[in-house]
């Protein structure tokens, strides 16, 4: 029954109407005639709806006469009558048509590469290696070897040590794993010697191995030997040993900040311009507009208005919104500019000195001139100054 | 329905297994619960309303009775009839 409604479906039917007294003969003579009707209905005494094929509709014509009958089409459904429809409408389709073909062809490109994992390598310069190994915005995917595009990265940037790509829609998904800088490790069995790192008054020198050159309190410059590794005793040949010591030095960290009394302060006015462009496959579509400020905050969205999921196509909207700035120039007392100085100064210092260090004093002076404050930082930590060298 | 023929064509379709709808000429109904019955093997149909529905078939006429009745399908061999189905009978 399935596969003979299908078949009406292609060839197309219409709703009809049948009004007569004969009603039943018609039905009957419709059936010996090999007209085939269905889903007849009832609707008064004389009046039945029913479906039929439309190439049989012509034969009904005959039955109609012979029953006496009136006949009326009140739908016509099927393929034939909306491929007329179709027909009607061809431009619409043939854009749609179209439409979907540009999104099938944008589809198989790439259009956006995200990369992840960076810390200290510009991603601007992983981009700019990308390309050169043939992955870039707008490449056709089928295109893209993901084995020979990790390979030659890894080859042209020596700072990763370990990359992967993959493709999901039109992005391409890059993962890159830093090389850590390797400390310089000298093996045990070679001879070393140990030098200051730094400039520092000696607070206290343990030896594990190889000859102290220096004492305690001695005051030591950078690259002094502070451990020899070479061994000279009378009436023995020279040695050399992997010299080991902790060397506990006062060194001293100092910075200078000035504060002027006169602060100017950027505060927003509440104003805002906002400009949009559009980027459609790097063409970029522009209406140039002054900004209508002087000073003024600059933040710009994108936003890709055809993506679904990792889906997304070249269009893109940049909405750059530009914040008004208004300068307020403050004139600040002394013990405001003291706690100004200060806490830059904290901040300053704290990146000189290294992280295993103990502070031990931490000192500020301050200067004053007519126009500013001149903030001063002493501090002396505690600090291992010992560095393994290599003795030739 | 006595006449000499039909018993002979009934003890040829006993003896030899036939089914008995085809050699006899008569009427096969299947019904689905209440909803639909279909006839086979009709003579056409000789009143339809919207509670009743009557066919002519090789051994009288059979009447369905129900409500909201419609023929889903007619062809020669065969009528569909769906709807509330309540009763039927000879």
């Amino acid at each position: 029954m399935f596969v003979l409604r299908l078949w009406n479906y292609f060839c197309g039917y219409a709703i009809i109407i049948v009004q007569g007294i004969k009603i039943e003969r018609f039905i009957n003579l419709a059936v010996v005639n090999n007209i085939y009707l269905w889903d007849i209905e009832k609707i008064d005494y004389t009046t039945i709806k029913a479906k039929i094929n439309i190439k049989d509709f012509f034969k009904l014509r005959y039955i109609v006469r012979k029953t006496d009958s009136n006949i009326q089409i009140i739908e016509k459904c099927g393929m034939p009558f909306k491929i007329k429809t179709v027909k009607k409408r061809k431009w619409f389709f043939f854009g749609l048509g179209a439409l979907l073909i540009f999104i099938y062809i944008l589809s198989s490109y790439i259009w956006m590469i995200e990369i992840e994992g960076l810390d200290k390598i510009d991603e601007q310069a992983v981009l700019e290696n990308l390309s050169h190994v043939g992955l870039r915005e707008g490449v056709k995917k089928s295109k893209i070897n993901k084995r020979e595009i990790e390979n030659r990265m890894l080859i042209r940037m020596p700072d990763l040590t370990w990359m992967g790509l993959e493709i999901k829609g039109t992005k391409a998904f890059v993962t890159v794993v830093e090389k850590k800088p390797e400390p310089q490790l000298i093996n045990r069995d070679e001879p070393c010697d140990i030098v200051a790192s730094k400039n520092g008054v000696i607070e206290k020198i343990l030896v594990l191995n190889g000859d102290g050159v220096v004492k305690d309190g001695d005051t030591v410059k950078k690259g002094q030997l502070l451990v020899s590794g070479t061994i000279i005793r009378d009436g023995l040949p020279e040695r050399y040993v992997h010299s080991m010591a902790e060397v506990n030095a006062r060194t001293w960290y100092e910075d200078v900040e000035e504060i002027p009394f006169e602060q100017v302060e950027y505060k927003k006015t509440g104003r805002t311009f906002t400009t949009y462009s559009m980027d459609i496959i790097k063409k970029k579509i522009e209406r140039t507009k002054k900004v209508p400020f002087e000073d003024y905050n600059k933040s710009s969205r994108d936003i890709y208005i055809f993506s679904f999921g990792s889906y997304v196509f070249p269009i893109k909207l940049t909405i750059t919104k530009y914040e008004e700035l208004m300068p307020l120039t403050k004139i600040i007392d002394g013990e405001e500019a003291k706690t100004i100085c200060e806490e830059r100064l904290n901040t300053k210092i704290k990146l000189q000195i290294p992280e295993d260090a103990v502070i031990l004093n931490n000192r500020i002076e301050y200067f004053t001139n007519d126009k500013s404050l001149i903030g001063k930082i002493y501090v002396e930590v505690m600090e291992n100054i010992g560095v393994k060298v290599k003795i030739d | 329905m006595n006449s000499k023929s039909y018993k002979i064509k009934e003890k040829i379709s006993d003896a030899l297994e036939l089914p008995k709808d085809i050699t006899l000429d008569i009427p096969k109904i299947t019904v689905l619960g209440t909803d639909s019955a279909s006839v086979e093997n009709h003579k056409g149909i000789i009143s339809y309303s919207d509670n009743q529905i009557r066919i002519n078939t090789g051994c009288g006429i059979l009447t369905i009775s129900g409500q909201r009745l419609a023929i889903k399908s007619i062809i020669q061999e065969e009528i569909i009839i769906t709807g509330k189905i309540s009763n039927i009978g000879y």
